[in-house]
């Protein structure tokens, strides 16, 4: 479980999250919208400590993320992020890419870590890209790839930063596929998204961020049907 | 009974092969030595740590801004004034390794720089510590980066190995080598000519050997 509880974090004058309160139980798959530059993506960061917070606290399975005697590393195996770049290390090729960390962090031996690999590069739809480099891949890909480094760590989370913003729009497809499969399969996820169709089918809550804290959050039909709240019914507006 | 002897001979190229095989040491010596000490100087500016920021950007500036010529004398009779006269040699390979140290801090800096911050948070991301990342994400994109510039720093370092002939140490490097023929047998074109035929063939041998490394990286990653 993800517990957020009155977080706040700024840049400087720049507040970005004000008092954020959310908690995401096991197995949910909470959609995150927002107007851009509105803090959705800070909020990630910081549930897996790549960003620190001024305020407030973030619990991932009762550990306290930013107190000062958790080890980063360790909770961050917990969680798999994945960018709106894709990120992927340019110097390796797709195998060595995933493969990577399981052998460095987990301490898999070379050859587990490869066969770790080459499964989740298989259901992410990129067996036959084994031995190829990012440069070689196109975006919708290599974001695959980048799902796939993730889940090779095994995680309990997926956070997921707009990973189809930087996409094709004829790519975004194979990468929704990939998610709404994990979705399936139970995994918890926590997806800053603008695709409303894949957040109505995927999600179980839909979370509307605004002005640094959650707006307003509810199910996926309800939210959109009928949202509450003005800003929400505005934003809804202007995104469908 | 001694002949003076005014022509080039046998024994002429051989001291000018014993001179380029000095400057070849004296290159390797401190380009090694240089390197260590530069990748440190500029891995230390790259970390968040102002005071060794400013630290090592004052060394920097200072080695990077004053004549080597001018460092060779200086430090050398500064070790001999303080107690410690060195081997022209010695003293020369230290002053020549901090020189292009500091040339070389500011090439890992931005060999370091150039690593995409977004790329490094996705390798901390999946967990690795700080040295994970270090090594096996931003050393090798970086290397790639800026090997180029390196190599054309050590060139510049084979060449300015000649300067360590104010130091007179003998046996003399190449350039000083062929200057003590040239005083004996008056044809300085010639000579010249030749040492600097002895000179583009080490340069060269190193643009090669560079040039097949950057071959094999953009190779594996050819589409």
């Amino acid at each position: 479980m993800i517990e957020i509880k009155g977080v706040h974090k700024s840049f400087g004058d720049n507040a970005v999250l004000r008092g954020v309160d959310l908690t995401v139980t096991k197995g949910e798959v909470l959609c995150l919208i927002g107007a851009s530059g509105s803090g959705k993506s800070t909020l990630l960061l910081c549930i897996n400590a790549l960003e620190s917070i001024q305020k407030g606290k973030i619990f991932v399975d009762n550990i306290d993320v930013h107190a000062k005697e958790t080890p980063k590393s360790h909770l961050r195996r917990k969680l798999g992020i994945v960018f709106q770049q894709y990120n992927a290390f340019p110097h390796l090729t797709a195998r060595e890419n995933v493969a990577l960390a399981p052998r460095l962090v987990l301490k898999k031996s070379k050859k587990e870590a490869a066969e770790l690999a080459e499964n989740h590069l298989n259901y992410v739809g990129l067996a036959d890209k084994m031995h190829v480099y990012p440069s070689q891949l196109s975006g919708g890909q290599q974001q695959r790839l980048a799902i796939a480094r993730a889940l090779a760590m095994q995680p309990d989370y997926m956070l997921l930063d707009e990973v189809t913003s930087a996409l094709d729009p004829e790519l975004v497809g194979e990468v929704l596929d990939t998610l709404r499969m994990l979705a399936e399969e139970g995994m918890t996820m926590i997806a800053v998204t603008h695709e409303i169709p894949f957040a109505r089918e995927a999600a179980d809550r839909i979370a509307f961020f605004h002005e640094g804290v959650i707006h307003e959050i509810g199910e996926p039909d309800e939210f959109l049907n009928h949202p509450q709240k003005a800003r929400t019914q505005e934003f809804l507006r202007c995104i469908l | 009974m001694y002949q003076y002897v005014t022509h080039f001979t046998i024994n002429d190229l051989l001291f000018m092969a014993q001179g380029a095989g000095i400057t070849l040491i004296l290159t390797i010596a401190s380009g090694v030595l240089g390197t260590i000490f530069g990748f440190l100087a500029g891995w230390a500016r790259s970390t968040s740590s102002r005071i060794l920021y400013y630290t090592f950007g004052a060394y920097i500036d200072v080695i990077r801004s004053i004549p080597l010529i001018i460092q060779f004398v200086l430090f050398n009779s500064f070790m001999a004034i303080a107690g410690y006269p060195l081997n022209p040699f010695v003293s020369g390979l230290i002053t020549l390794s901090i020189y292009i140290s500091g040339y070389v801090a500011e090439v890992v800096k931005a060999g370091i720089e150039s690593v995409p911050e977004t790329t490094r948070m996705a390798a901390r991301g999946l967990g690795m510590t700080y040295l994970h990342e270090f090594f096996y994400i931003v050393l090798p994109i970086g290397t790639r980066t800026v090997f180029p510039s390196w190599v054309g720093l050590m060139l510049g370092l084979m060449k300015d190995t000649s300067l360590i002939a104010v130091l007179g140490a003998t046996p003399p490097e190449l350039l000083r080598a062929s200057q003590i023929i040239i005083t004996r047998i008056q044809q300085p074109l010639s000579i010249l000519l030749g040492a600097g035929a002895f000179y583009f063939a080490m340069c060269h041998l190193l643009t090669k050997f560079s040039a097949l490394y950057e071959m094999r990286w953009a190779k594996a990653q050819e589409v």
